[in-house]
């Protein structure tokens, strides 16, 4: 017993410090930044998948991330121009794909919460309705149909952007808007009696989008990223990550978020 | 190519200028549209981007306060709260710097123990705060008092020791920045140092300060390591004003706290409101979210905004395109239709020459050409059908007297009287023609005898004999006829002219103003 014990110290030991020995390029202190967003990082509370994600990635590596939180607008422009080494649940598209690099660790399907009252049961309903208004976070991307319906009411007007999700919902109370586009993540909110009450999901039939940790192309050498990206893939194997999604979805859900074909 | 085929042709080719028009005006349309359009979009993008930025320079303004404060933050919790000097002299390099300018107080809030109050109260006695009390009085589980406020200033003065904990805007913002660690803002609020009568919108931004080398991992942990804030309170206006860069002219923007937008919950409006009514311009909101607290951002765009950055050609391009088709469209038709008018004309020309041969100037009468012609079809019909035809020559009696005693032009007049009263009183198929000075011919086709013959010309004697009016001179003149009839007085053009002749001189010779029938 206290032989296997003693093994057990030792292997941890080595492991450490193998862990140490390769490195992850801690050359300098990093920076990676949250943004509020349901279960991904409640800031009153300080918890969320984002912040155990960012606080495993940190210890794992054992470098010196400095970590804050802003506006994921805010977070995108400082990732682009390499002030912001990291940012968590980011998802692509080619725009982005020319600064950030990512490495995948869940994947989701996006729905359109609705107002019962609006009379709306599917993405065409509520486009062709013109006095109907979207809200969106700003600089926030969602699965291919969800992209061409906002873009699409944009266009007319009829979209109103938020620095996050908790306006959202109360301009949906309030009636200011009709519809907004939420994620797994969002979910908590529609326990709340009042909201579910007044609203309706809709589906968008689009694949699961990948999500991943974001990586600046400009602060990041392609090799620093790789590294980074074998250390979540490593957490990913070893379920790391899925123990994560299970303390906030059931473990059904969790299982399928994590778990998704052709993830690097 | 013949003319009916030139017709045809200008037929199709007269809707030539209505097709240029058409399409010149689909033209038109379309650019004003695709103008329009590309205009709007403009519009649009620098809309958004006047709302981006003020959310953006918002939240840099926000964020480079929460810094100002991170630094106190810092100072705090290496040497605890009652460095009073230390923090003076802060805020004091503070000031020196207008990046700051919008910050109202800058104040430190300790929390006590209730059991630790009177303590407390020595403690900061003994730092030299004369007569310090916290206030107001009464027994809690804790206190929260404002022990130091800078600057000093007479206008920001308030006694130390005032417990905030009881105002629930502040109590809430503090709770927010104690659990999460970080920069929390409250509501709307009444500053303390405010003493106007009309309460300014202000709003204060809280930044916890734990115990230094304590663990704050958890919310527990940051519960029972907290040993108090720092604050720094703000006029919307005055924020506002403090902002980077420069505001964009031409809009309304109004901010709200929270996602409704209340005359309550207004904490921020500039721009020209009364222009929003006369102009249906752009609106957005934006619901942005400032340390932890929704401000609702509405911005109007009103008409000097949408014509600095529309292109407004729209306009041009319409009126220029509409006048370019219609002139396009009256060249082509100029061009289309310059031959056929021509034809026209040529035709119209050749029709009034053809007249000028066949007919008589003075009467406008069949001249003897075209009664001959006539003369000589009945006479081919009459043969064909075996049918008889009448002949009657007609002359003025004593004409020539009339002439030369009223002149020319009385008797000119009086031959288009006699000429029209003829062509009234004979049938619809008659001919009614003049072959010389006063001497005229008509021809009866289809005559059943001589007797309807001679009733006719006895009808043409009768309406000649009427009085004629001319110039207002009242003139009788009479005639003589003769009549000759196919086949009975000839079968051929001259015989049968030369019967009514006779005939006609025969009249004359019986004492004139009479009917002579040739047989």
């Amino acid at each position: 017993m206290i032989r296997r014990y003693l093994f057990a110290s030792l292997l941890a030991c080595c492991l450490v410090s193998s862990a140490g020995a390769t490195g992850y390029g801690c050359a300098r202190a990093y920076s990676l930044a949250l943004h509020e967003h349901g279960l991904l990082y409640t800031m009153a509370t300080d918890t969320g998948i984002d912040k155990d994600v960012a606080d495993e990635l940190i210890r794992r590596s054992g470098c010196k991330v400095i970590v804050n939180v802003m506006p994921r607008a805010r977070i995108w422009q400082l990732i682009e121009s390499g002030a912001l080494d990291f940012s968590l649940s980011g998802i692509t598209n080619p725009e982005r794909e020319k600064f950030a690099s990512f490495a995948w660790y869940f994947s989701n399907k996006y729905y359109l919460l609705v107002r019962k009252d609006s009379g709306v049961g599917t993405h065409a309903d509520f486009e062709r309705n013109a006095r109907l208004q979207l809200g969106v976070i700003r600089s926030f991307r969602y699965s291919e149909s969800a992209n061409r319906l906002v873009d699409s009411l944009y266009q007319a007007n009829r979209v109103s952007q938020a620095g996050g999700l908790e306006p959202l919902y109360q301009a949906l109370m309030l009636n200011h808007i009709q519809g907004m586009i939420i994620e797994p993540f969002d979910y908590p909110a529609l326990d709340e009696k009042r909201i579910r009450e007044a609203s309706s999901i809709i589906a968008f039939n689009d694949p699961p989008v990948l999500h991943g940790l974001i990586m600046s192309k400009t602060a990041l050498s392609p090799e620093e990223q790789e590294r980074w990206r074998a250390l979540l893939s490593e957490m990913r194997k070893d379920g790391t990550i899925r123990r994560i999604f299970e303390k906030y979805f059931k473990p059904e859900m969790a299982m399928n978020m994590v778990n998704f074909p052709g993830g690097k | 190519m013949s003319i009916p085929h030139a017709f045809q042709m200008s037929r199709l080719s007269r809707l030539l200028p209505w097709i240029v028009l058409a399409v010149t005006l689909s033209v038109t349309w379309l650019l004003w549209k695709h103008e329009s359009r590309t205009s709007r979009k403009e519009v649009r993008a620098q809309f958004d981007f006047a709302l981006r930025d003020t959310v953006s320079r918002v939240e840099q303004r926000v964020a480079a306060h929460e810094q100002m404060l991170r630094g106190l933050q810092g100072l705090f919790a290496t040497t605890g709260l009652k460095n009073r000097a230390a923090f003076r002299d802060y805020v004091e390099t503070l000031q020196l710097d207008a990046n700051f300018s919008g910050v109202q107080i800058i104040g430190l809030v300790d929390r006590v123990p209730g059991t630790q109050k009177k303590a407390h109260e020595a403690v900061m006695r003994g730092l030299g705060v004369v007569n310090y009390a916290v206030y107001p009085e009464g027994d809690r589980e804790f206190y929260t008092p404002i022990i130091q406020r800078e600057p000093q200033l007479g206008r920001n003065w308030l006694p130390p020791g005032l417990d905030i904990w009881a105002n629930p805007d502040r109590r809430m913002a503090m709770e927010r920045a104690r659990d999460s660690g970080q920069a929390a803002i409250t509501a709307k609020v009444r500053l303390a140092i405010d003493k106007k009568p009309e309460a300014q919108p202000g709003f204060i931004m809280y930044l916890p300060v734990y115990a230094h080398g304590q663990s704050r991992d958890t919310v527990a942990q940051r519960r029972s390591h907290l040993i108090g804030w720092i604050y720094a309170a703000f006029y919307v206006e005055d924020f506002m004003a403090s902002l980077y860069g420069t505001s964009l002219p031409g809009v309304v923007l109004d901010i709200y706290d929270g996602a409704e937008p209340t005359a309550n919950a207004l904490m921020y409006s500039v721009g020209n409101r009364s222009e929003l009514a006369r102009h249906d311009g752009l609106h957005a909101n934006e619901y942005m979210v400032v340390a932890g607290r929704t401000w609702t951002l509405s911005l109007h765009s009103l008409r000097e905004f949408d014509e600095r950055y529309g292109r407004n050609v729209a306009g041009l391009i319409a009126a220029t395109g509409f006048i370019l088709s219609l002139s396009l469209a009256l060249l082509s038709w100029f061009m289309v239709t310059g031959r056929e008018r021509a034809l026209r004309l040529a035709a119209g020309m050749t029709e009034e020459l053809r007249h000028m041969a066949q007919h008589d100037p003075l009467t406008g009468l069949p001249n003897r050409a075209l009664f001959s012609d006539r003369l000589g079809n009945e006479l081919a019909r009459a043969k064909r059908n075996d049918g008889h035809f009448g002949l009657i020559f007609v002359d003025l009696d004593r004409f020539k007297p009339i002439n030369d005693s009223f002149g020319h032009a009385v008797g000119d007049l009086l031959l288009r009287q006699v000429a029209q009263r003829m062509k009234e009183t004979v049938r619809a198929s008659d001919t009614v023609g003049r072959i010389g000075g006063d001497e005229f011919v008509v021809l009866m086709p289809m005559l059943a005898d001589a007797e309807a013959a001679r009733l006719l010309a006895e009808k043409l004697r009768q309406a000649i004999a009427r009085p004629f009016v001319l110039d207002g001179r009242e003139l009788t003149i009479s005639c003589s006829l003769g009549v000759a009839l196919y086949p009975d007085d000839g079968q051929d053009e001259i015989t049968l002219a030369k019967s009514a002749d006779e005939a006609m001189y025969q009249a004359k010779q019986s004492g004139r103003n009479r009917v002579w029938l040739a047989s």
